[in-house]
């Protein structure tokens, strides 16, 4: 039975017609996301693995090798059983680097431009047999069933010039439907579900011709083995040349294709659409290799059964045929079409991506005007081009060579890519010279053995010296895969062992052989600010192009225009850098960003990139396992120590960037961490970055009560830090910073300061009695006088006199224990100029009241003209603590001097007693609170404290000497103030 | 890493009986079928291990 030729077409354009409908609706959206993204969808379209050749080709094999067929099948299954460990971590590295393709994750690896311009090459030259395969494949199936010649077939198979037509226009339309789904930058849903659909297509009509065959020929699966008991050689056939070293060699090379052709690794690595999917495809992708391989051998036998006058290659067609089934017929047309189709248009896209990357980008700038619609232009020319290149091929072979023998071709080449691949995950020694030596040397005997003989119609050389033949061509592919293999082999390991790797590939090869988790340093930056790099980038990609990637990057990131956190701006150029490259490629991305927004090495070694560390680890913190994890536990647990430590802590590294902020310090500072982590502490808002910023660069390790004005309130601060040692060098890797805050100790300590003065009040108030009496009386007597005095008014006016001038003496006395009792000034913007002499006359005055206390003569000898700026009240309080305790300790009748002196920038005032000194052992605890050398009721013990913080206050200085230079006994207390508190202090507002 | 120990340890086993599984599957006595029950049973094996590692993450 035949087609009329008119039909056939029809048939082909209303499916090839179907199929753009399925992508445009799937490009449009209008397909439910759960499907587009569902893992089956995915799974099958990865069934472009099996083009024509496994849906015709494979019956041949079948039909020499035996079990050995299937090991196109079992290496690849195997491939993606083990596709955790074997196809992870490369998609992992992809996806982290954006790679689009094969070339792109080599010269990601190795580190070359040539390396990529190479693998171009020979992924090309591989290709081409490939290309020519499908559209053999088709051109003969639409020749088979058009046209009714059983007898004739294999004659008209050779010469028949409509066949060229029909392949040709199946081209065309095929390249057509590639560049309007397939020639965009980013995913293509329409794309994958169309393969999606040409898988499932392929499947089925598969399985369905081998039902055919068990219960259509044989008449069902007992009957089968029946007749395979009647006909034992057929069994034979299955199991003899197995024991061939042809098929071991038939296993490493379909190994080969599962990773190393193009366009499954685009289909695999670029469309990926899902994270969890690998973990799917480990069980399901060889599940449908199953479907796709149960059918082989009853169709094989099937033909041999029915007598299909065709080669056994297309029997999957000839057994509806003659069975006169149209409806299986066309299935099977279909299928054959569908799986020539899928592979033809993923392996034009795999080939026009790298040849865009690595042959067109670096030979030509592109200008920076409209930068995508160059890109997207030169890659449908591209598409064109391959399309054009296969269909030449397959015309210049002219359906000399069967399918199998194209697919051996194709893969051998493949094959070659086999090492370097491995290696790019599993042997960090590798290097480039010897990758694209071996790479050279093994696809050299390739296209020497097989290719150039296969074009040329060559089947042997004679070597002129030895005089003996060599064979060539695809009848020694067996010899040829080996020879090839291991040469490239060879010199890949002894070049990558004897040569010395560059400081850039190794740092990629650690990048690819480590896990996720090692990118150690913290790179420099000469960039500032996102829209820097905008501007930096518009010098190659044009300002169009360069603002939309920036925007693209910045949203893929979540980050916002404004960003000026190193550590966000790191992760910006990465961004950047793995987008171009998803755009141009490896190496053209990589070079525009080194170009424009080169990284610098840290000047210091080991400068670990902490956030990312940070990051990483908590994004693949349920991968880990083992000691890696429990080190992962450790790391928690000092981390959450840190976070939750009721201390505000946060620690910088060597170059002020802020590396951690934990909860206290959130609470402390109201700067959330997220924001302000990665960031330099010059982007910190005020008052906290004068503070820190200073605090870091001083060298002393504390720093006391740093007054901060938050919210309106006063808050005292004191810091502490210290350096953090290096894990890699001996040196310092930053400083940790605590900031405790003393606010409520400071307020605290300002009431007992007041309490204090309160119960100095009390102390004096029995002396101001006692002093107020003396004129109380006077005024008494003068009034009694006055009573006596009536007739005589100038004695009156002169006794009025008296009492005028005693009660002024009483209000003295009043106004200075008044004005001692005041709190003062807590501020020091409220500080005013105060005179020292002054201050210490007027302690003098309300000391003096004290009769009942010792009486010894205050010598005031402070320079009139010192003065310093100060809360007058509170340096009375020194002073009147000074004096008191100088006097208790002193004998009757001796002298307490007030001296001064100025030394540099402070005035300094002392007070020296002739007194009993102090103990060597009370030295050091006389400043503390609450300790007294005075009896029970005496004293509070607080004076030389509150003496000790006033002075703080006032960044002064206070130092003890007992005994008094120059003297056997006593004590000299000298205090110091700063000259210039009022300078200092205005310098300090305007910062 | 513990999937690569897995690994090993798989490899090891099917070294230790690949000449036993090869002698049965290819043995002429058995049905045509064998290498598929086989690839089968290792599909199996592999959708197992994959629904226990993912429960495993949650």
């Amino acid at each position: 039975m035949t087609f009329d030729i008119t039909t056939i077409a029809l048939i082909g354009i209303a499916y090839l017609l179907l199929l753009f409908g399925v992508a445009y609706v799937a490009e449009r959206g209008w397909i439910s996301h759960r499907v587009l993204h569902h893992p089956i969808t995915y799974i099958m379209s990865l069934g472009i693995f099996a083009s024509a050749w496994s849906f015709y080709g494979v019956i041949d094999l079948a039909f020499q090798f035996g079990y050995g067929a299937l090991a196109y099948y079992l290496g690849t299954g195997a491939l993606f059983l083990f596709a955790p460990v074997a196809i992870a971590p490369l998609a992992q590295l992809a996806r982290r680097f954006q790679i689009g393709s094969l070339a792109d994750l080599l010269v990601f690896r190795y580190h070359s431009q040539a390396a990529g311009s190479l693998v171009t090459a020979g992924m090309v030259m591989a290709c081409l047999p490939l290309l020519a395969l499908q559209i053999q494949a088709v051109a003969d199936t639409l020749q088979i069933i058009t046209i009714n010649s059983t007898e004739e077939l294999p004659d008209a198979l050779n010469d028949w010039s409509f066949r060229e037509v029909m392949a040709l226009a199946y081209c065309v339309l095929l390249a057509l439907f590639t560049v309007l789904f397939g020639s965009g930058r980013d995913q293509h849903p329409g794309l994958v579900v169309a393969m999606a659909l040409e898988s499932l297509i392929k499947v089925v009509a598969l399985m369905a011709i081998g039902l055919l065959a068990v219960y259509g020929v044989f008449g069902g699966l007992d009957e089968l083995d029946q007749w395979l008991l009647d006909y034992p050689e057929n069994l034979e056939l299955l199991h003899q040349p197995i024991h061939d070293t042809a098929s071991h060699t038939l296993l490493l090379v379909f190994l080969a294709t599962a990773i190393s052709m193009p366009h499954i690794f685009h289909m695999s690595v670029v469309e990926n659409p899902l994270h969890k999917t690998t973990a799917t495809l480990s069980w399901a992708f060889p599940l449908f290799l199953l479907f796709l391989a149960l059918p082989i051998f009853p169709i094989l036998w099937a033909g041999f059964e029915l007598g299909v006058n065709l080669p056994a290659q297309y029997f999957t067609l000839g057994i509806p045929m003659q069975m006169n089934s149209p409806g299986f017929t066309l299935l099977a047309f279909l299928g054959g079409v569908a799986a020539a189709t899928g592979a033809m248009v993923a392996l034009c896209l795999a080939l026009s991506t790298m040849l865009l990357n690595y042959w067109l980008l670096p030979a030509t700038r592109l200008g920076r005007h409209n930068l995508y619609r160059q890109l997207l232009w030169s890659r449908r020319v591209l598409i064109l081009l391959v399309f054009s290149a296969g269909y030449a091929f397959y015309q210049l072979l002219d359906n000399n060579y069967s399918l199998t023998h194209l697919a051996l071709m194709a893969f051998i080449e493949t094959l070659q890519f086999l090492p370097g691949i491995f290696a790019v995950a599993y042997w960090p020694t590798a290097n480039s010279r010897g990758f694209i030596w071996g790479l050279c040397l093994g696809t050299l005997v390739w296209m020497v053995g097989l290719l150039l003989p296969t074009v040329f119609g060559i089947d042997h050389v004679t070597v002129p010296v030895l005089d003996k033949e060599i064979g060539l061509g695809i009848d020694y592919w067996n010899t040829i895969t080996l020879m090839s293999l291991g040469l490239n082999v060879g010199a890949f390991v002894l070049l990558s062992l004897t040569t010395r790797t560059s400081e850039e590939e190794r740092y990629s090869a650690e990048l690819c052989a480590e896990d996720e988790l090692s990118h150690p340093l913290r790179m420099i930056l000469d960039v500032h600010s996102a829209d820097e790099f905008a501007t930096r980038l518009a010098k190659s990609l044009g300002e169009d192009s360069a603002r939309k990637e920036l925007k693209r990057a910045l949203d893929d990131l979540n980050l916002n225009r404004n960003e000026r956190r190193p550590y966000a701006l790191r992760r910006l150029r990465d961004k950047l850098e793995a987008n171009l490259s998803g755009l141009m490629g490896t190496a053209v991305a990589s070079e525009i960003l080194d170009r424009h927004i080169p990284y610098h090495l840290p000047e210091a070694k080991g400068t670990a990139d902490i956030n990312l560390i940070e990051n990483r680890l908590t994004k693949y913190r349920s991968q880990l396992t083992g000691m890696a994890a429990e080190l992962n536990n450790l790391r928690l647990y000092h981390r959450n120590t840190l976070e939750e430590l009721p201390m505000a802590v946060c620690s910088l590294g060597q170059d002020l960037e802020i590396l951690m902020w934990n909860q206290a310090m959130v609470a402390l500072t109201d700067i959330p961490s997220e924001t302000v982590i990665g960031s330099h502490l010059d982007d910190l808002k005020q008052p906290w970055r004068q503070l820190l910023e200073d605090f870091s660069r001083s060298p002393m390790p504390h720093l006391h009560k740093q007054q901060l004005d938050l919210g309106g309130r006063s808050h005292w601060i004191s810091l502490h830090k210290a350096n953090i040692a290096s894990p890699v060098a001996n040196s310092a890797d930053g400083q940790v910073i605590l900031l405790e805050d003393m606010t409520e100790t400071q307020l605290l300590e300002q009431e007992l300061v007041h309490s204090e003065r309160l119960a100095s009040v009390g102390r004096l108030a029995a002396g101001v009695a006692h002093e107020i009496g003396n004129p109380i009386t006077g005024i008494a007597c003068l009034a009694q006088n006055l009573k006596y005095e009536t007739d005589d008014p100038e004695a009156a006016e002169d006794t009025a006199q008296q009492i005028l001038s005693q009660t002024q003496r009483v209000s003295r006395i009043v106004q200075s224990l008044v004005s001692f009792s005041h709190t003062g000034q807590q501020d020091k913007i409220d500080f005013m100029t105060v005179s020292l002499r002054d201050c210490a006359e007027e302690a003098i005055a309300l000391l003096s009241l004290q009769k009942d206390k010792t009486q010894v003569r205050f010598r005031n000898h402070i320079d009139t003209h010192l003065s310093v700026r100060a809360d007058s009240q509170r340096l009375i309080q020194v002073f009147i603590n000074l004096l008191s305790n100088a006097r208790d300790a002193s004998p009757e009748d001796s002298e307490v001097r007030l001296e001064s002196s100025i030394e540099g920038h402070f005035a300094q005032f002392r007070v020296i007693d002739q007194g009993s000194g102090i103990p060597a052992e009370h030295q050091e605890r006389v400043l503390e609170p609450f300790f007294t050398s005075k009896d029970p009721g005496e004293g509070t013990g607080l004076g030389l404290a509150m003496v000790y913080s006033i002075v703080e206050d006032h960044e002064g200085h206070l130092d003890i000497l007992s005994p008094a230079p120059g003297q056997t006994l006593g004590t000299q207390i000298s205090i110091k103030l700063p000259l210039n508190l009022e300078s200092q202090h205005e310098s300090g507002n305007t910062n | 890493m513990n999937n690569q120990r897995l690994l090993i340890l798989f490899l090891l086993i099917a070294y230790i009986f690949s000449p036993t599984l090869f002698t049965w599957v290819v043995n002429p006595e058995g049905a045509w079928y064998r290498p598929y029950i086989l690839w089968a049973i290792l599909i199996l094996a592999a959708f197992i291990f994959q629904r226990r590692s993912n429960s495993d993450d949650l």
